[in-house]
């Protein structure tokens, strides 16, 4: 009687088997795409700096994000603050997203959020 | 005529329906009708989701005689009711049962009105009573209905304007409904629990679409989110 609702119900269904299968996965490498959104959804604002900058970053004491050695090729992933990355020279802003720019550095600084209230 | 107009003007012409006992707004006009005064800037959609429980429809039923004046059931989905006038929206009805779990869905079916129950609806407790058009319309409480939008897997545009909605709760959200969405949010098995971050993460990520609210401006409330679900409350 409802084939455009019962078709609507099996692909919510489906959905919802690949998501358990997803969620399966998620210590494998199909959880590096979460992992990767969760660090970048902490991020207020995202750069590309040269090896060198990422390598003095680090030497200061910033935490290098373990999801960026989960990458192939590894990206160096670092949050520092906003004032310190205003003095690195080579820092190029790029969007916060899951898009080219940030899929292609190699070497990425991220801002935190002032934390809310 | 404001969007805001056809959202009134079509509560009001589908007010038989929402003042039966147990029916709920849900969908993208919550957070539009939970704004002072049902101010409804947070244009996401141009429908009007109406939640029928299962035990309560036969009595909606009832009043669907005296919807037929304003609107019409689709030919192909007859849970969607099309506007007979371009200044209404379209009304979705959408089925409610407690007793399923969130990721379960099926068809109520009935020749007169189908419903595609949707388990994560299950999540949606009623809320505020409020009078809009005329008609006093109920709505979920927003701590439900935001875990329904994040447990519910979301892909594509639909996903995204539904991601949006939850969005407008996160903002309209007190500390009280924020605490009882931590509490519902430990009741769901890990599963869920992750699919509701991994939800807040695309949300923080998502960019503007025309016409759209543009979530970017508040990335650091999802953020927060985020961090409070995860336990590490600042």
């Amino acid at each position: 009687m409802t084939p455009a609702l019962e078709r609507r119900a099996r692909e919510l269904r489906a959905r919802v088997l690949v998501r358990s299968w997803a969620y399966r996965q998620r210590h494998h490498a199909r959880g590096v795409w979460f992992k990767l959104r969760r660090v970048l959804a902490e991020a207020s604002a995202a750069f590309v700096v040269a090896p060198e900058d990422a390598a003095a970053l680090v030497a200061e004491g910033c935490r290098v994000e373990p999801v960026g050695e989960s990458l192939e090729p590894r990206k160096v992933i670092v949050f520092a603050a906003a004032e310190r990355v205003a003095r690195i020279g080579s820092a190029r802003a790029v969007p916060v997203r899951l898009g080219r720019d940030v899929l292609e550095a190699q070497h990425l600084v991220l801002t935190p959020f002032d934390l809310l209230p | 005529m404001t969007f805001r107009d056809r959202l009134v003007a079509t509560i009001a012409a589908a007010r038989p329906v929402l003042e039966e006992p147990g029916v709920l707004v849900v969908g993208s006009e919550v957070p539009n009708l939970l704004e002072p005064g049902a101010a409804a800037t947070l244009v996401v959609s141009q429908d009007l989701d109406v939640g029928v429980p299962v035990s309560r429809h036969a009595a909606v039923k009832r009043h669907l005689v005296e919807m037929m004046v304003a609107f019409t059931p689709s030919p192909e989905e007859p849970s969607v009711w099309t506007p007979r006038s371009p200044e209404l929206l379209e009304v979705n009805f959408v089925g409610i049962d407690p007793s399923r779990d969130p990721a379960d869905a099926y068809v109520f079916d009935d020749d007169q009105l189908p419903l595609l129950v949707f388990g994560a609806l299950s999540l949606v407790t009623a809320g505020v009573e409020i009078e809009v058009g005329g008609a006093r319309v109920r709505l979920p409480r927003p701590a439900g209905l935001l875990l329904e939008k994040l447990v519910t897997d979301r892909t594509g545009e639909k996903g995204e304007r539904d991601l949006l909605v939850a969005l407008g709760l996160l903002m309209t959200a007190g500390p009280a409904d924020l605490e009882e969405l931590d509490a519902a949010y430990s009741r769901l098995r890990p599963e869920l629990r992750y699919a509701v971050r991994s939800n807040l993460t695309v949300l923080s990520l998502l960019e503007p679409r025309l016409g759209m609210p543009d979530p970017r401006p508040q990335r650091a409330t999802v953020a927060a989110a985020l961090r409070r679900l995860e336990g590490d409350v600042p």
